[in-house]
């Protein structure tokens, strides 16, 4: 369904140019689980932005579903994030002044769709947040957060989640219990593409692909971790 | 939940920064409302003076050979002698006050506008002293004199009674009930004015008709007082017209006081505005500021907006919310402050005014507010737009 072609992505210009994507060409599905790896600084983050539209390449194409997004103006790209791509951030980036159900209904606030609590309710519970869907931000804990981040990117009911370094404030029992859900999520059928530089949390993908310097320099594939029991 | 909600929770967690912003707004409002507010007050102030010069026009005989005095205003000279108006010039000088009235107000109602009070005046004595009896038509002649109270007993409303100045009261000792000989006749004192501090204070009024009688002056009158209410009537040319068309009076219009006094009064009126709109817009400016270090400090907020489905036109919306928040509470304040600084300062501007809080000026200060806000948010929002939700990730 995504299909990356040739993109290139250079910031800057003369001595202060900077190749963050050289030429990189990329597919994914929805039953793909895939885990996105390399040292800081060779183009991971900048590679899924442009994969969710949020930033745009210097030259290439990218298509979803057969579609090109990368030329695509702002109020199209805008529809594409309010059904089709979800993310998950590192820092969670919630709005500080929202409890947790009104960030997860926030999406719905912005496509103009029925307030829909019964559902958010669901998800929250779902991500298991059932019991603190009244709590603002600061009163949870960082797992908490990015739950309540999971729950706000399930909500419009995306095919395809973009995940940037969704473990990389947690220690490592919060870190596996929020893989748990992604790959829970996998198993319904969301396709997820996750930044990590931790070897660890890339065994929950199904494949792993590891950039440097803005190239994909290897690709593994393994078997995709079961749900740990508790 | 509406967008309009998620802007109020976050204007209610930033409120210290959003009510800066404010104070932008409450300056420029209460500056308006304040200096429009003592205007007003003075304004009132002039039409009240207005009315007490009373009439806006007087009809003399065109022959004067004494002093005579209405209000503070200078009539010139009056014949007290032979020399009168004859009653039946009355209907004309109405025909032509209205007639200039309707045309000049656009007026289609033919019932009477202007209020033509005629006099008559007989120097008399009344208990050894000389004193000046005025016949009035009692009704038309309170209409002139608004500012009459009876201090004393009750207002003429038979043929056989008197109305007494207060210090022609006082010197001659009169009382309610005490019986005036007049010529022939005779009348009773029905009532005793309060001080005027006019020539009114020394004079005898008795209904118009038994004076004529009384004086064997059937049909004539001394003087026309002419009153329209309205401080836009052609003053001026119904003086004209009278003075045209009908021979042997002189009428006099008193108004250009007044006038000159309400020039002076709305040019100061037009600078103190001019004086407002630069705070305003200084006021404008400080909001900009505020709302672009707003903008600056929620790059963040507005990229996880962005992120999750916010269209640039949504944003801006937020914004706006934002703007018409700060301009409500903005408003509400300006009229508050605005009003207060009015009751401080009206009194030294104007001596002797009492400000008045106008309610409609409410309306104002909130729309002016929300104007304000909203112009000055403009670029900001348009700047929020502006910000790529990459970028906004990670300048943190």
């Amino acid at each position: 369904m995504l299909e990356l072609k040739e993109i290139s992505k250079v910031y800057g210009e003369g001595a202060a140019r900077v190749v963050a994507l050289d030429k990189i060409s990329f597919s994914a599905d929805e039953d793909n689980f895939i885990a996105v790896m390399g040292p800081s600084g060779s183009g991971k983050s900048t590679f899924l932005n442009i994969i969710g539209g949020l930033d745009r390449p210097s030259s290439g194409e990218v298509l979803l579903e057969g579609k090109r997004i990368d030329d695509l103006d702002e109020n199209k790209l805008v529809d594409i994030r309010r059904g089709k791509i979800a993310y998950v951030f590192q820092q969670y980036h919630l709005l500080p002044s929202l409890t947790a159900l009104e960030n997860v209904l926030l999406p719905l606030v912005f496509c103009g769709a029925k307030k829909d609590e019964g559902r958010a309710l669901e998800i929250l519970e779902k991500v298991g947040l059932g019991k603190r869907t009244k709590h603002k931000p600061s009163q949870l804990s960082g797992g908490e957060q990015q739950r309540v981040a999971i729950a706000r990117a399930l909500v419009s009911m995306p095919s395809l989640i973009l995940a940037d370094e969704p473990t990389g404030n947690m220690d490592r029992k919060t870190g596996g219990e929020i893989m748990g859900l992604f790959t829970q999520l996998h198993n319904e059928g969301h396709g997820i593409i996750m930044v990590t530089h931790d070897p660890e949390i890339a065994t929950f993908a199904n494949s792993t692909v590891f950039l440097q310097d803005g190239r994909i320099v290897k690709k593994t594939s393994q078997k995709a971790r079961r749900l740990r029991k508790k | 939940m509406k967008l309009y909600q998620v802007v109020l929770k976050d204007v209610f967690r930033r409120k210290r920064r959003v009510l800066y912003a404010t104070l932008g707004v409450v300056i420029g409002t209460a500056t308006v409302v304040g200096i429009l507010t003592v205007a007003s007050a003075g304004q009132a102030r002039i039409y009240n003076q207005l009315e007490k010069y009373g009439p806006n026009l007087a009809v003399i005989p065109a022959i004067n050979n004494l002093d005579m005095k209405l209000g503070d205003v200078r009539l010139g000279s009056l014949a007290v002698g032979d020399n009168y108006v004859s009653e039946d010039k009355l209907p004309i000088i109405r025909q032509i006050a209205d007639g200039e009235i309707r045309k000049a107000l656009k007026i289609e109602d033919q019932g009477n506008i202007a209020t033509i009070a005629p006099n008559l005046y007989i120097d008399t004595k009344i208990r050894d002293t000389s004193v000046m009896v005025a016949g009035i038509d009692p009704e038309e002649e309170l209409k002139i004199k608004t500012w009459w109270k009876v201090q004393e007993g009750k207002y003429l409303d038979q043929t056989d009674e008197a109305l007494v100045g207060a210090l022609a009261a006082q010197v001659l000792k009169l009382k309610i009930g005490d019986v005036i000989p007049l010529d022939g006749t005779s009348v009773t004192v029905a009532g005793i004015l309060e001080e005027t501090g006019s020539n009114d204070d020394y004079q005898v009024f008795v209904p118009i008709d038994t004076l004529q009688k009384a004086s064997g002056r059937e049909g004539l009158v001394s003087s026309v007082d002419i009153r329209a209410l309205c401080n836009a009537c052609p003053v001026e040319i119904i003086a004209d017209g009278i003075n045209k068309e009908i021979p042997g009076v002189r009428a006099v219009a008193v108004k250009q006081i007044a006038a000159t006094e309400m020039g002076m009064m709305e040019k100061f009126s037009k600078f103190m505005l001019t004086l407002a709109g630069i705070t305003l817009a200084v006021g404008l400016f400080g909001v900009v500021n505020t709302m672009m270090t707003s903008v600056n400090e929620r790059i963040k907020d507005i990229g996880i907006m962005r992120a999750v489905g916010a269209s640039r036109s949504q944003i801006v919306k937020a914004f706006i919310y934002e703007a018409i928040i700060i301009g409500i509470i903005g408003g509400i304040l300006g009229y508050l402050v605005g009003t207060l600084l009015a009751y401080v300062a009206g009194p030294l501007v104007f001596e002797g005014t009492t400000v008045a809080y106008v309610p409609q000026y409410f309306a104002l200060a909130i729309g002016l507010a929300i104007a304000v806000a909203v112009v000055a948010t403009v670029y900001p929002a348009y700047r929020a737009t502006q910000i790529k939700v990459a970028d906004s990730f990670r300048s943190l």
